[in-house]
């Protein structure tokens, strides 16, 4: 059990879906080595499928008593959808003899369903929902693992996979019910998002968060009583976890998007409340959204009647400065207590529980006994 | 005062290993009609090529491998898959030099499955051999799952990767200890479209850093994995020990008879007692077997098999003994417990009613308690356990 823990909040009233998080995750971690059909983050169309195509029905996680789960693997092809690229080349200059084409005939892709959702004109309905790994507090993913490879950080619980141990036998993505674990084919072994734990460790927001347009997400950690993510998910109770039904715990909380547009009546009236059924947000966030809810609405009129509102603040976003809270000092007091300087502070990342006495151990400079789990070799071409 | 009890137990059991030390002629060559695999010497070279001509004139031994099902993994599609296998055979033969031994395991799979460059949900054929780093006299048979952490064994991995050659060496004591190692080993396993088997050679100098092999009688284990029942890991077929039988080195008496106790098998005791037994001593409290469906799962191994993948001494001693072969459970995390006080960040405590061990001064000790019993009794329950070969009842 981690003795600290960071969290994301993300408000699902503003997200807009332009995919930039995405985009700045692929570029950061998964644009290359065997990654390249990977989203450790994704914003996918809710109510839909989702990504990987219906992961809410793939198993894992945990069942009322605490026992994992069964799950299933998603399919690479018919489940993720491969990445594909068009023609352009052939068609430079000879447009009349070439159409455009992909270069392999695609038959699913992440957001195949994007903008269709549910319901129908005038009141169709949907809205998006990013994803990235919620470095759950019972993570259904490391309670699979035969290896006891994955294990979460003691000073933040973020979730990391040991590639050194990982075997490459996947169970961790049958147990996670978010499937925000995947397997790299390239070099047999899971991998998934990191919380970019190395910007984290010099002060940075993960890039998905610090790249947002819409200023929708906030990081920092759930003890921290003046961090946002207190505020939001402790103090106010209106940002809730995903799917909390699968019973891993996820540390990454939803503003559920209780403030749609109305509904319109035959006549072509509105009408009371938002156009997105309060079941279908029940079924994702728990029944606490009703509560989130209420307080959500009540602080808006109160804004609105230019009352103050230290909530509506928050969700404003004005300041990048207040909406990540993340203490550098913090992880460089730690690596000073291990005893490690300078290069030797990112070993820092590299002390993990480990089982085996025989993963051999290193010494410190200040002979400080650390386990060396990941030597410079490169074996069998298996490098990452 | 704990202690003192300890020892006692012991010795109460030491008693027991004694009065039953004499193997009688009969079970002697039950044993080594079953369990004894006769390695050829060989003053050449050994080739690892599995087509070579030396292997025809060997003549090969059949070993049953049963599907693993001790332990429960939490791939849906892979178990759904379990109860429908079949029992896997393969020929096994041996042969060795002066300095070299090589293991030649062929077997039958219509479906020759390589783990593709780009795929997520396909698995990889493959097979490896396991043997204890410490046998011979006074040494106690290791869990078969793997080694325990008495018994650590040094396993050796061949599967069929696209793109490299994948080949490992580990050192283990039990389910999520494998710890690769370097090892001077050579495999090479190769798939013969005609006869659909593949055929696999596993050779290794006589003595490596952690096993010395230069003995009368050396236990291995099996193991063969079919990727298109979506195996890899615990999720195989394995076979319970067996023993290569090295005519150059000298044959420790004592270790054979320790070894072919409850010889002939199935024959020394009475199974409709020892099932009587199992179920009077409380067996079915935390184990699944035969028709005894009612444990908690993941309470304690299935033993619904277990008289296919444990030999008779082993399944003696670890009704005796148990703290011997303390068997490491598969990822604690697996259950927590919801009616514990979660932390303050909502993780709940692991449930220790799963846990098979408790640590007592850094030392695993297992759950289950010694079970004292009469020299007829022990026969009649191993005589039972032993029948046990069934994983049809695999949910």
């Amino acid at each position: 059990m981690a003795k600290r823990q960071l969290a994301m909040v993300m408000d699902l009233n503003k997200c807009i879906g332009c995919q930039t998080c995405t985009v700045a995750c692929k570029t950061q971690w998964t644009n290359r080595n065997g990654r390249e059909y990977m989203y450790w983050n994704n914003v996918e169309t809710q109510p839909g499928t989702g990504y990987p195509r219906n992961w809410m029905e793939s198993g894992g996680g945990f069942d009322k008593d605490g026992n994992l789960k069964d799950g299933i693997i998603p399919d690479m092809v018919l489940d993720y959808g491969v990445p594909w690229d068009y023609n352009h080349d052939e068609l430079f200059g000879k447009a009349e003899d070439n159409i455009l084409r992909p270069n392999t005939d695609p038959v699913w892709g992440p957001n195949w369903d994007e903008d269709v959702g549910e319901g129908d004109w005038p009141n169709s309905y949907f809205f998006y929902l990013p994803r990235i790994c919620n470095h759950c507090s019972n993570p259904g993913c490391l309670a699979a693992c035969p290896r006891e490879a994955i294990f979460k950080r003691e000073q933040d619980g973020i979730v990391l996979v040991d590639l050194e141990r990982c075997q490459g036998y996947r169970y961790c993505i049958a147990g996670c019910p978010y499937k925000k674990i995947y397997f790299n084919p390239k070099i047999s072994k899971s991998e998934k998002c990191i919380f970019c734990f190395p910007r984290i460790e010099k002060g940075l927001p993960p890039a998905c968060a610090h790249q947002c347009v819409g200023r929708i997400r906030f990081v920092g950690f759930l003890d921290d009583e003046d961090s946002q993510v207190y505020k939001l998910v402790h103090k106010y109770k209106v940002a809730l976890p995903l799917r909390p039904d699968f019973g891993t715990q996820p540390n990454v909380y939803y503003v559920p998007p209780v403030l749609s547009p109305p509904k319109f009546d035959e006549e072509g009236k509105p009408v009371e409340g938002g156009r997105i059924p309060m079941e279908f947000l029940e079924k994702l966030f728990g029944k606490e959204v009703h509560q989130a809810a209420e307080t959500l609405l009540k602080e808006m009129e109160k804004r609105q009647k230019g009352e103050p509102s230290e909530l509506m603040d928050i969700l404003i976003a004005y300041s990048h400065a207040d909406m990540f809270r993340l203490d550098e000092n913090y992880y460089q007091e730690i690596a000073a207590k291990q005893g490690l300087k300078g290069t030797e502070y990112f070993k820092l990342i590299d002390e993990r529980y480990i089982q085996g006495k025989h993963t051999p151990k290193s010494e410190g400079i200040y002979g400080v006994k650390y386990f060396a789990t990941q030597p410079a070799k490169e074996e069998n071409g298996e490098g990452h | 005062m704990k202690r003192f009890i300890k020892t006692a137990i012991l010795g109460a059991c030491c008693l027991t290993l004694s009065v039953s030390a004499v193997a009688s002629e009969e079970g002697l060559k039950d044993f080594n009609n079953r369990e004894v695999i006769n390695a050829k010497y060989t003053k050449g070279a050994i080739p690892s090529d599995p087509n070579n001509k030396l292997w025809e004139g060997i003549k090969g031994k059949e070993v049953s491998l049963y599907p693993q099902i001790s332990v429960r993994l939490n791939d849906k599609k892979a178990n759904s898959l379990i109860p429908k296998k079949e029992l896997k055979k393969a020929t096994v033969k041996v042969a060795y030099n002066d300095k070299e031994i090589a293991v030649y395991i062929r077997w039958k799979d219509n479906t020759p499955s390589v783990q593709p460059v780009y795929d997520t949900d396909k698995f990889a054929d493959g097979v490896s051999v396991e043997f204890p780093t410490e046998f011979g006299k006074g040494k106690t048979l290791p869990y078969i799952g793997m080694g325990d952490e008495n018994h650590p064994v040094v396993v050796y991995l061949q599967k069929v990767v696209a793109g490299k050659d994948y080949q490992k060496s580990f050192i283990s004591e039990g389910f999520g200890s494998l710890t690769e190692i370097k090892e001077p080993v050579q495999i090479e396993m190769k798939y013969n479209n005609n006869s659909k088997e593949w055929v696999a050679v596993v050779k290794r100098p006589l003595e490596t850093d952690n096993t010395d092999l230069k003995a009368g009688l050396v236990p291995i284990a099996f193991a063969v994995w079919d990727g298109d029942q979506y195996e890899r890991d615990g999720n195989k077929s394995l076979s319970r020990w067996k023993f290569i039988k090295l005519d150059k080195y000298p044959l420790d008496k004592e270790y054979l008879s320790y070894l072919s106790w409850g010889y002939p098998l199935g024959k020394i005791g009475d199974p409709v007692r020892g099932k009587k037994l199992a179920v009077q001593n409380g067996c079915a409290g935390c184990h699944r077997f035969d028709d005894q469906q009612t444990a908690p799962l993941g309470m304690a191994p299935d033993l619904s098999n277990i008289g296919g993948i444990a030999n008779p001494v082993y399944l003696k001693e670890s009704i005796v003994n148990p703290n011997d072969v303390v068997i490491r459970n598969l990822n604690l995390n697996r259950h927590y417990n919801k009616y514990a006080k979660p932390d303050k960040f909502n993780a709940y405590p692991n449930n220790d009613m799963y846990q098979w061990y408790i640590v007592v001064n850094g030392k695993k000790q297992s759950k289950m308690p010694p079970f004292a019993l009469n020299e007829k009794d022990l026969k009649d329950l191993v005589s039972y356990l032993s029948t046990l070969k069934d994983w049809k009842n695999f949910k």
